[in-house]
């Protein structure tokens, strides 16, 4: 079972304190939170599994309100955990019994449109969904969606650098994000990146995209915005195995063809999701791929024409090309309502988020069968087939006891056999409390080590977001110890001049 | 005479490192050597020679995916990728031919390219190397392993260090290996140009091409002085400088997509398509800085002014007319190449215009001497120089791995 660390007795003391300090920096009426009925909404994020009242919620407004709590946090030894929108999948935004949560959303505002830099400017309180909307007027989209995009916030994407169904061509939070204004634990305001492409000095932009809320919190984001496609056009194509529609991925990438997305769904999932939403789906063939091409009228023609040849060679045994929108839309609906259509037919799941090299999917997917029989719990998969992205929907029943166990035991199985192949813990979920404490199948000490080191170049304290992406904090005393290794003169094996 | 460490394996370079470490002994970390002159110089008798952790570890072109010990050629690596028709999207040109006369093309090593975080011109659209380093392992200033992201293209677990790496230039760890992401070639370019010999509306021109539907992949303002050196007919025949705008993709697309550019383009001058091979040459050139190749002696002070997109056309003019420089435009506006010829770097002038339209200025290329002076990179706010500052004393403590590469000691706080 997950452990936070303990809650300080010290703080939970001098509550009244704090609510009093929180009131001075924040007047407005409803921007401190302190009674339990308000602070239950905020006791949880999308990783629903797991739930703790914060001490107390405050609504900061501008960013000289973020940089007076955070000052207020650090000269007082308070911890912190910032909030978006909640619904992140990892437990990033879980409260704690001491800390105050700062929720970003009434950062809400788009500041500026830029459209001879194509960029915007926006509070990260906007949500992904909002920047589009901002922009489409004039043909533009902010192009990572994620598929919570209508209710997450801009601010969280930065947190979790999130990706979405079109990452593999045009990339994921962190290759889209121009600058960033945030504040650290001191209560300095920082301004790192802009409208132009260079910036000076480290990559501390790369760094706090996907920092899951423990280096600062960040107060205005620019992002890159596009020119939105002259169309889209998407097939549908099913085969006899997963592998045949791994296969006919590599061949499709392979001929030179990057689809702007590309999902995968294996049996399970097709019949949740067309008997949920009536796209249409075969319900005869064990994997369903959706490939969608975007781009000028003439290039998505030619395109889904060799991409539909392609599929006969490698074995399609179902193909259909969208002829309309509303059509192109109908395909989509199956994937993108694929997680509710598991929760029809399960009283919960759980969904979980590694990668792997696409090579490995099918010994990935048998291996899937093989821990599903062994734990007794039933799993879907819907997946990003163009990146590799996983997500397997672990079905059980929270009410059933040590139904919950199993399943968080399954999804570590999971986890590990995707490590083991050569993938990763998570594509784009983050670590938060969920993954925590599988760190170490991916990392060693050392390389976390590493990690923390970059956490203590900003909050040495660890006030910000404690307990979070790394299972065991290490004391900055320890960080900073220098182990150094026995001294030689010499080192026979190494070749010198 | 400099102790140069030549490790062969991982283990040996950590052992390498760890010498430095106890005998509290600096070393300057290099490849092939080909951009020592790029930065401020190393003082310090011990070189850490990582050419001899070579080779490619592995290649899946359907996967996208390459990885190679760090002091693999360059050369090697885009031979590799081009037998599969494939590419780094990034699409880094030949920088140490702007460092030294007579380079040969792709000199450099991947570690080196990584670890300046270098970028041609489709940077515009797909971002730099940082975009596309999936992961890397590497011995950091402790003596200690570490390693970061892994060989798949979506993954945010843990910190991304490799973005931190990108760019570091060595001062933070040496890295052994690296994994990128790579992409396939286009099935065909065409480069339109427009003739226009003011940088101004050059940037104008490449602005309105930019916010098209047309997907530009590149756009460059080669002034008329420049223009000759290309060696494409027609291009010299039109006489001025010239806009150039690349789209790739699909045949039938490409040529749509040229042809809107064109209609488009029409107001600023004369327009022409370029198909594939001149398309190539071209930006090669480019990407290259061809006219603006060569050591510090022969061919002048170069400096890289980025700056938004949008405002490189102003910015472009008012450096050109203040220092009396030669310059090219790269990234839509976004990359300001400026040579000087004389001995006068004009740093805090240049360094001025840049920061007002909010970018920054680094001294690509200047004889020693002057980088003993001169701050070849624009400083940090005072705030971020002091994250940064941290996180080189965590990784680095005792400050062993290229000192004084980035800031030199007498410069720490100029060239803001």
């Amino acid at each position: 079972m997950l452990r936070m660390p303990e809650p300080d007795q010290n703080t939970l003391a001098r509550r009244k304190d704090i609510i009093a300090a929180m009131r001075e920096i924040i007047p407005a009426v409803g921007g401190v939170i302190v009674d339990d009925d308000q602070l239950r909404p905020y006791e949880c994020d999308g990783l629903m599994a797991y739930r703790q009242l914060p001490m107390i919620v405050v609504l900061p407004e501008n960013t000289e309100q973020v940089a007076a709590i955070l000052k207020y946090c650090h000269t007082n030894k308070v911890r912190v955990v910032p909030r978006g929108a909640g619904t992140g999948l990892s437990g990033g935004a879980l409260p704690m019994a001491d800390a105050i949560t700062i929720s970003m959303m009434k950062f809400n505002r788009v500041l500026e449109i830029d459209w001879d830099n194509r960029a915007a400017v926006v509070q990260p309180g906007v949500t992904n969904l909002g920047i589009t909307r901002a922009v489409e007027h004039e043909g533009f989209y902010y192009a990572p969606d994620p598929s919570s995009q209508i209710a997450c916030s801009i601010g969280g994407n930065i947190a979790e650098n999130s990706g979405g169904v079109h990452s593999l061509k045009y990339g994921l939070t962190t290759n889209n994000v121009l600058g960033v204004e945030m504040v650290t634990i001191e209560g300095e305001i920082l301004r790192i990146g802009g409208k132009g492409l260079d910036q000076t000095g480290y990559d501390l932009l790369g760094i706090i995209t996907g920092s899951e809320g423990l280096l600062g919190i960040v107060t205005e984001v620019t992002v890159r915005i596009l020119r939105k496609p002259e169309t889209a056009r998407a097939l549908l194509l099913g085969f006899n195995s997963s592998e045949e529609g791994g296969k006919c991925v590599a061949a499709i990438i392979a001929a030179g063809i990057i689809p702007g997305g590309l999902e995968m769904m294996d049996a399970p999932a097709i019949k949740a999701t067309e008997d949920f939403v009536h796209a249409g789906y075969p319900l005869d063939v064990e994997a369903l791929l959706l490939a969608e091409l975007d781009g000028p009228q003439v290039e998505v023609d030619y395109l889904i024409e060799r991409v539909g040849k392609i599929a006969t060679d490698y074995g399609a045994v179902y193909s259909r090309i969208s002829e309309t929108e509303e059509e192109r839309l109908l395909f989509w609906s199956g994937r993108k309502n694929a997680f509710p259509a598991i929760g029809r037919i399960s009283p919960d799941y759980m969904c979980m988020d590694g990668t792997i090299p696409r090579v490995r999917l099918a010994e990935v997917l048998a291996g899937m069968q093989e821990l599903s029989k062994r734990h007794g719990l039933g799993v879907a998969n819907v997946f990003h087939a163009g990146d590799g992205n996983l997500h397997p929907l672990i079905m059980f029943d929270a009410n059933k006891a040590g139904d919950l166990e199993k399943a968080e035991e399954f999804g570590a199985d999971i986890l590990k056999l995707c490590v083991g192949v050569g993938g990763v813990l998570s594509g784009e979920h983050g670590i938060g409390v969920e993954k925590r404490d599988l760190m170490g199948e991916m990392f060693t000490t050392d390389d976390m080590k590493h990690q923390e080191r970059i956490k203590m170049a900003f909050d040495e304290d660890q006030l910000l977001n404690p307990g979070k992406v790394f299972p065991t904090l290490h004391g900055c005393g320890e960080l900073k110890t220098l182990h150094a290794k026995a001294v030689a003169d010499k080192f026979p094996d190494i070749p010198r001049f | 005479m400099a102790d140069i460490l030549s490790p062969t394996t991982p283990e040996q370079l950590r052992d390498a490192v760890s010498w430095a470490l106890g005998a509290k002994t600096p070393v300057e970390i290099i490849g092939s050597g080909t951009k020592r002159a790029f930065g401020h110089a190393v003082k310090t008798n011990a070189v850490l020679d990582c050419s001899k952790l070579s080779g490619i570890l592995f290649y899946e072109p359907e996967e996208l995916v390459i990885s190679a010990r760090a002091g693999t050629p360059l050369a090697d690596i885009k031979a590799a990728l081009a037998e599969k028709n494939q590419q780094f999207h990034f699409e880094p040109g030949n920088f140490p031919g702007l460092l030294a006369d007579n380079s040969v093309s792709d000199a450099g090593t991947i570690g080196g390219l990584v670890a300046c975080n270098l970028a041609g011109p489709r940077r515009i659209k797909v971002g730099a190397a940082r975009d596309h380093v999936l992961g890397f392992e590497a011995v950091s200033g402790r003596a200690e392993d570490f390693k970061s992201g892994g060989r798949v293209m979506k993954n945010v677990t843990g910190f991304d260090l490799s973005k931190l790496m990108s760019g570091s230039f060595g001062t933070l760890g040496v890295m052994h290996t690296v994994t990128l992401k790579v992409m396939p070639c286009d099935e065909t370019s065409a480069t339109v140009i427009v003739t226009c010999d003011d940088p101004q509306s050059a940037g104008k021109a490449m602005t309105l091409a930019m916010r098209s539907e047309n997907e530009v992949s590149a756009a460059a303002w080669i002034s008329s002085a420049d223009v000759s050196a290309l060696d494409i007919p027609l291009a010299s025949e039109f006489g001025g400088g010239l806009v150039a705008l690349r789209v790739e993709g699909p045949k039938p697309s490409v040529a749509w997509r040229a042809e809107a550019l064109c209609k488009a383009l029409a107001p600023f001058g004369q327009t022409h398509e370029f198909a594939d091979s001149y398309s190539h040459r071209l930006w090669q050139f480019v990407a290259d800085v061809k006219p603006f190749a060569g050591s510090a002696e022969k061919a002048g002070l170069l400096w890289r002014v980025s700056v938004p997109p949008a405002s490189g056309g102003d910015v472009c003019a008012r450096l050109m007319a203040a220092t009396g420089g030669n310059a090219m435009m790269d990234w839509a506006g976004g990359l300001i190449w400026l040579q000087l010829s004389g001995s006068d770097a004009m740093d805090q002038l240049i360094r001025e215009v840049a920061r007002n339209a909010g970018g920054q200025a680094d001294l690509v290329r200047a004889p020693e001497a002057l980088r003993e002076t001169v701050p070849v990179f624009q400083a940090e706010n005072p705030a971020l120089a002091k994250i940064n500052a941290k996180i080189k004393d965590n990784f680095d403590p005792e400050g062993i791995l290229n000192p004084e590469r980035l800031v030199p000691r007498n410069l720490i706080g100029e060239g803001a």
